[in-house]
């Protein structure tokens, strides 16, 4: 699987569906970005079944991304697909706390 | 939580989070990294799930988190330890970079079977341990989460890692390390 990190975003009338790809670290700083302008909206769900690590440069971009995404487009987001080790990491982190529903492990 | 620190004169000083020494059967499987490049994370990272990797789920389990805990080490190594005189860091996160001509960085693993011990050293010697405890003690808080929280590496090696240790000879050198099990307690561990 490509390590390299990318997202796509699929939108429909429940909202916009973000699947993430490869790996979720400093790289990732500026594909992040572009993911917040693009979200329109109000319901948004992020999908990590692709996600493969996520270290914690990794985890400080992805609570800028939530909380911006939150604060700027006045969207709920929801987290699906997580494994159970970035599903550890989102508890131990505070991720799930900005999300309206997650998988249990 | 409980954090213990032993000084002993110029041989540095232990930071024992679990405050037990890690055991692992010394008949064990073992690998020893010498870094030379930032190039070699994946390298290593590729080598290390390669042994778990498709043999049953608590083996891909295993595999996941010591990626990130190696992932985490190297980042640190790499990128946090490395400071001028003043303090500041020397690289930023993410460059590609070569080790200076003095520097040293070494990742060590030993598996028996059930636990992975998983420890790096780096040639620099800068943390403190006053500063080990406000990283662990500012991150230990999820309820507001701040996104540029510093010190995220180390508390989510000591979240993840059984028996956490650090061990610092100032100026000199840093080793840290700690146990990952094939069977964890999630319950302890992931809460």
């Amino acid at each position: 699987m490509d390590l390299e990190f990318k997202f796509e975003i699929h939108k429909d009338s429940m909202g916009d569906n973000i699947r993430f790809y490869g790996n979720i670290d400093s790289h990732s700083e500026q594909p992040f970005e572009e993911l917040s302008r693009k979200i329109t909206g109000k319901r948004v769900v992020m999908d990590f079944s692709n996600t493969l690590r996520i270290n914690s440069m990794g985890i400080a971009i992805l609570l800028r991304s939530i909380k911006h995404i939150k604060s700027e487009k006045k969207s709920e987001i929801a987290i699906i697909g997580e494994n159970k080790t970035n599903a550890m990491l989102f508890k131990i982190t505070g991720v799930y706390t900005l999300t309206s529903q997650h998988a249990q492990f | 939580m409980s954090i213990r620190t032993f000084r002993y004169g110029d041989r540095g000083t232990v930071i024992s989070v679990s405050g037990t020494v890690p055991r692992v059967d010394a008949r064990c499987w073992t690998r020893e990294w010498n870094v030379s490049s930032s190039m070699d994370k994946e390298v290593i990272i590729g080598q290390l799930q390669n042994l778990f990797d498709g043999k049953d789920v608590n083996h891909d389990f295993l595999g996941q988190r010591a990626e990130l805990i190696v992932d985490e080490m190297l980042e640190n190594a790499l990128y946090s330890a490395p400071r001028d005189t003043e303090g500041k860091p020397l690289f930023i996160k993410g460059c590609v970079r070569e080790l200076l001509a003095d520097e040293k960085i070494t990742l060590r693993c030993a598996f028996d079977g059930k636990q992975l011990l998983l420890e790096i050293s780096d040639s620099w010697g800068n943390l403190a341990p006053e500063t080990v405890e406000l990283f662990l003690s500012l991150n230990d808080n999820d309820t507001d989460p701040e996104s540029d929280r510093a010190g995220r590496g180390l508390f989510i090696l000591w979240k993840f890692l059984d028996y956490f240790y650090v061990n610092i000879n100032p100026g000199v050198d840093t080793t840290m390390g700690g146990v990952l099990s094939l069977f964890p307690v999630i319950v302890e561990k992931g809460e």
